[in-house]
């Protein structure tokens, strides 16, 4: 691959990403500038369906997010590992194709355990 | 070397500001559009006083949002918060630059096209929780925690359903992927990929019947209840935005991209064939909405690992066998 075309790759991301950020920042600016501010002692309260709030969002919330998040993580960089072999695929024999049986075989392994510990059965027991 | 860096600067700016400039014209027609999908769906008409056929109602509607408070809750982390709904916006332009919208028209080609779109578009995520996490509210953090699981749980499927086409394909190239279907559009020969991708593309812009993170019965407005005004517009504009790029993703992998059927362009341009394609499956997804009802959550998380999943993996490995007996 021709190298001044990476640089342009990154240039070209990072304007936009640039230019992006300018333009969302720019309507809060100006909203910032001309509207008109309320004044009130509930008006910075949380909102909580008009009752004063009661304690703070920040508390523990269920564990079963947290396994769902580890399972993804098993997945997802996995995943990512067949994104070359995509490319790479049909350059040999038949051996790669054995190699990504294989290789999703493991992977389907997960859910499998996941499946038998009964994590996608949403009960109580947490 | 020079030459190359002036040519394709011009390039650039060109096609930013043109880029800058469809995707908020999309996001106001499309806005508009889901109005009147709505209405007419439900008997009613929609949007009808503001300009030709209420066409300008959006941009009123997005002048009021600019005069409106920004109001920030004492309770609520100020940096997290001020943060969510620029960072929600900063990555919806990038995928742009790869869409190949006609033969000579990806802005720039790159041959990692796909991983550039779906590595942004995943920063939407980090965006989502922040912004329910810095508001400190129990509504918006149960949204944003909700949205995360389902985000990741339907982004596995997403990557699955595209590997299958980049095994065809042997190439992350956008332009290269919608030449390499050119008698045959790759929905025909792979349906599977196709229906999963575009499930999961309807979950991963939180769209109904995906919708829990921001299901206005149970949770007022999910990740979004606290921000006000223009905060709440970006995530607006970024959520159509998405909508649109995740739509002529779409397009791209399994309808042809700019090509007519079989082949045939019939005398109508690359780009029309492209966004005639992308908004067919816009109002497709709009009418989704409108038809199915939403899911309870575990049943929504569970319909990803058990059966969407399995299925893409089992669709992955039928594909890979395929091509080596060919």
């Amino acid at each position: 691959m021709h190298p001044a075309s990476v640089y342009t790759d990154f240039m070209y991301i990072s304007i936009f990403l640039l230019v992006a950020l300018i333009f969302a920042i720019i309507p809060i600016i100006i909203s910032y500038l001309i509207v008109k501010r309320s004044k009130g002692i509930k008006r910075d309260e949380t909102y909580e369906s008009g009752m004063a709030p009661i304690g703070p969002a920040w508390v523990q919330f269920s564990i079963a997010y947290y396994i769902f998040a580890l399972i993804f993580l098993a997945f997802d960089v996995d995943v990512l590992y067949l994104f070359p072999v995509g490319l790479a695929y049909g350059n040999f024999h038949i051996r790669d194709f054995v190699e990504i049986v294989i290789f999703i075989g493991i992977l389907s392994l997960v859910i499998v355990y996941a499946w038998r510990k009964g994590v996608f059965e949403w009960q109580r027991r947490f | 070397m020079e030459h190359i860096l002036s040519n394709e600067l011009g390039r650039l700016i060109v096609g930013l500001i043109v880029v800058l400039i469809f995707s908020q014209l999309n996001a106001l027609f499309l806005v508009w559009l889901e109005r009147k999908v709505a209405g007419h769906i439900q008997l009613r008409i929609g949007p009808k006083e503001v300009g030709p056929y209420g066409l300008l109602q959006t941009i009123v509607d997005g002048l009021k949002l600019v005069g409106k408070e920004l109001i920030t809750p004492k309770r609520a982390d100020r940096i997290l918060f001020i943060i969510a709904p620029v960072l929600v916006f900063v990555p919806v332009l990038v995928p742009f630059i790869v869409l190949p919208f006609s033969k000579s028209l990806p802005l720039n080609d790159m041959n990692v096209g796909l991983l550039v779109i779906f590595s942004f578009s995943t920063i939407n995520v980090l965006a989502i929780l922040i912004g329910g996490w810095g508001s400190n509210n129990k509504y918006a953090l149960l949204g944003a925690i909700r949205s995360v699981a389902q985000n990741i749980a339907y982004e596995i499927p997403l990557l699955l359903s595209v590997l299958s086409v980049v095994l065809m394909t042997k190439t992350l190239q956008m332009s290269k992927i919608v030449q390499a279907q050119g008698s045959y559009w790759f929905f025909l020969i792979q349906p599977i990929a196709a229906l999963t991708y575009f499930i999961c593309a309807t979950a991963e812009t939180n769209r109904a019947p995906f919708d829990i993170p921001e299901a206005e019965s149970e949770l007022v407005a999910g990740f979004h209840t606290e921000f006000s005004g223009m905060r709440f517009g970006l995530f607006f504009l970024a959520e159509y935005t998405n909508v649109f790029v995740v739509c002529a993703v779409a397009t791209t992998l399994f309808l042809g991209g700019w090509q007519g059927p079989f082949g045939f362009s019939l005398g109508i341009p690359g780009i029309i064939w492209f966004l005639a394609k992308t908004y067919l499956l816009v109002f497709v997804i709009m009418w989704f909405r409108w038809t199915f009802p939403r899911l309870r959550f575990d049943q929504l998380i569970s319909f990803s690992w058990k059966v969407l999943i399995p299925l893409a993996l089992a669709n992955l490995i039928i594909t890979a066998g395929v091509i080596k007996l060919i």
